[in-house]
């Protein structure tokens, strides 16, 4: 409160001086003169602490404004500001493919019939996948066959199965042909 | 006699000397099985003419050129030109490994070859689906350069075929079809209505259904947006009626890529004159834009803000219409985003609302943007700042005194002052009109002195004196104005018995 009474007392000091002031300023421009008894302020509302005056401020805008009628000022001009222009943010325009997108043999939303090879060029294994009903056949992520025809994969194992064959027969049949 | 003698003796006589008969039979075995694999793969494979060797290797891109793709560029030529169908697509599909490596494909090089005619030929090859895939992936990755790049498959015929092939049978042709076009149209306004003109649009539209998956929709979706993208001249508006049903109904998917890429292509729709916003406000697609700015994931927030961000530069009538639509209270988590373009953007966007009627200023404040804004105005990135200031600018102009009193009272003139030391001549010219605006609102209420005594407070009468002095002539002269109207000598005088 201090402050505000500081400038209030020189506000009054000032008085005569602010009439004097007023009568100059006239020559320049029409004012309506404050009532400097009144303690509107022009601070943010955080500053002051006194709740009451806000609101007698604001009664007396509400009575200046219903004085005037409707809004005084004329809009300039429109104030619309086009087009930001187009940032980093903005998707490609162009994309090229490469190699490795090729897996995406499920997304085409056929039926596996059976996988005909194996391959990890690109890093993770897939399969080549023969699809039903269709000549066609193509890359598919082995992780993504796992799950999605467990069945088809674990036929490609087994087929490619390599076993330790008979090796007591054959061993037994060298031995007899040695032992004769 | 010794078993081992006799064993080893034995043992001579085998083709494989020194193994032991175990690993020996091993070997035979597995070479049996992998014999017997190879041949019956080749058999499957051979029947769709691809090469077994691109199975069973690994081939790095550098190791291709040179083991598993022998043909040099020559061949390839030759190859291309010939009659042998096998021969074709071993050349395309070499063509196609070198144009798709990651690291700087040499399209130029392949272009030099004068092979793109006869690639868009084998587009037409009915017979072999291969050779039409990978006719079209090579196709697609060389109208993915530079806009010569693009020219050089334009003017090989791609356009027509590429069209054709989108209702080819075969999903991955007609996908890598969309993806050629989307190339093709993302060039610019010539080629995307050259597509247009050709036709492209029904079947386009037509590959869009429940069950299309997801791979091949989120390609759709990005041509879809090209074909909306750029300007001068904008889309045809009849294409543009034809897209705006389809994009909407995919700015609902669930997947985000495509949802992202749906926003994107309205808000190139809504990048222009006020009577394309019409179209697209129309659409009644507003509330889901609103809905999707608050998205978490960027790649949706970003075009859904831009979308909006253009649509509130229409009328003051499609400004309501996304107000109506609950653009105000997404705002202020924009305004104090981490990511600056982001802030800038909504800033941006504030602006423009702020720029309209009275009506519009009150329904700003009673959401509550006037505190972030001036935040964004006190710490916010420059360029968004900018932005802020020019969204201040239009509270002053447009708002009534009231309204003006309510922006003073949020503390915005400390920040605003403080802008005054920025570089950017424009930036200060608006912050001096504001100011100048808000003594106008002062006169009206016998206030100017109040108002004058808080720019000194605030440090803002020596910088706007210091602007008197400023190398732009406007700046000056609107810095020298308002210390004449309103900081007049006697008025001076008070403030330095204040001080």
């Amino acid at each position: 409160m201090g402050k505000k009474s500081k400038r209030t007392a020189d506000s009054s000091s000032s008085e005569d001086e602010e009439e004097y002031v007023v009568e100059k300023v006239l020559d320049r421009r029409v004012v309506k003169v404050s009532d400097p008894q009144e303690h509107n302020t022009w601070e943010p509302e955080k500053n002051l602490d006194c709740p009451e005056l806000i609101s007698e401020f604001m009664k007396k805008y509400k009575k200046m404004k219903e004085g005037d009628g409707n809004k005084a000022r004329e809009k300039a001009e429109s104030g619309k500001r086009k087009g930001l222009p187009a940032s980093a943010e903005d998707i490609k325009a162009k994309k090229k493919r490469e190699s490795n997108d090729i897996a995406r043999g499920f997304e085409r939303g056929l039926e596996p019939e059976k996988i005909i090879g194996a391959t990890d060029s690109c890093g993770d294994l897939m399969f080549l996948m023969k699809w039903k009903d269709t000549d066609e056949a193509d890359l598919v992520l082995a992780k993504e066959a796992n799950l999605k025809c467990p069945q088809i994969v674990i036929a490609f194992y087994e087929e490619r199965l390599t076993w330790h064959a008979y090796p007591e027969d054959t061993d037994s049949k060298e031995r007899e042909a040695a032992k004769s | 006699m010794p078993v081992v003698h006799e064993h080893s003796e034995r043992m001579k006589k085998f083709k494989n000397k020194g193994k032991d008969t175990a690993a020996l039979r091993r070997q035979r075995v597995e070479v049996n099985i992998e014999l017997r694999k190879a041949k019956k793969d080749e058999q499957i494979l051979k029947r769709r003419s691809i090469s077994i060797v691109s199975l069973e290797k690994s081939p790095s891109p550098a190791e291709e050129k040179n083991t598993i793709a022998p043909l040099s560029l020559e061949e390839i030529v030759e190859a291309v030109n010939g009659s042998n169908t096998s021969l074709q697509l071993q050349a395309t599909q070499a063509a196609r490994r070198i144009l798709s490596r990651q690291k700087d494909p040499p399209l130029n090089q392949i272009i030099e070859l004068g092979i793109i005619p006869r690639l868009v030929e084998f587009l037409s090859r009915t017979d072999n689906a291969t050779l039409q895939f990978e006719a079209a992936w090579a196709l697609t990755n060389i109208a993915s350069g530079t806009s010569e790049h693009t020219r050089a498959v334009v003017e090989g015929g791609a356009i027509p075929a590429f069209i054709s092939l989108l209702s080819s049978p075969h999903m991955h042709i007609s996908e890598q079809s969309v993806w050629a076009l989307g190339n093709i149209a993302g060039d610019g306004p010539l080629y995307r209505d050259a597509l247009i003109n050709c036709n492209v649009i029904p079947p386009l539209l037509a590959l869009v259904s429940p069950v299309t998956p997801v791979g091949f929709l989120r390609n759709i979706t990005w041509t879809l947006s090209n074909l909306c993208r750029n300007k001068n001249p904008y889309p045809p508006l009849q294409a543009v009626r034809q897209l705006l049903p389809v994009i909407t109904c995919l700015l609902e998917h669930k997947d985000k890529d495509i949802v992202s890429d749906s926003c994107w292509a309205v808000s190139y729709l809504t990048d222009g004159s006020n009577d394309r916003i019409q179209i697209v406000v129309d659409t009644g697609i507003l509330p889901r834009l609103v809905e999707l700015m608050g998205s978490p994931e960027m790649i949706i927030m970003t075009p859904a803000l831009r979308a909006i961000g253009n649509v509130v530069t229409g009328t003051d009538e499609q400004t309501q219409a996304a107000i109506d639509a609950g653009v105000l209270p997404v705002l202020p988590l924009l305004l104090r985003h981490t990511k600056p373009a982001i802030q800038k953007e909504a800033a941006w966007a504030l602006s423009n609302i702020a720029a309209g009627p009275c009506q519009q200023i009150q329904q700003l404040i009673t959401c509550g943007l006037l505190q972030p804004l001036v935040e964004l105005l006190d710490k916010g990135d420059f360029k968004a700042q900018k932005e802020a200031v020019w969204a201040v600018a239009n509270l002053t102009t447009g708002g009534t005194v009231e309204q003006v009193v309510e922006l003073v009272q949020s503390g915005v003139l400390k920040p605003l002052l403080n802008l005054l030391l920025a570089k950017d001549s424009k930036t200060i010219l608006v912050i001096l009109d504001s100011i100048s605006n808000l003594f106008l609102a002062a006169e009206k209420l016998g206030e100017t002195e109040r108002l004058c005594l808080l720019v000194e407070e605030l440090d803002g009468l020596e910088k706007i004196e210091a602007l008197q002095t400023h190398d732009n002539n406007m700046v000056y002269r609107a810095a020298l104005n308002i210390i004449e109207k309103y900081f007049s000598g006697e008025v001076r005088e008070l403030l330095l018995l204040l001080i």
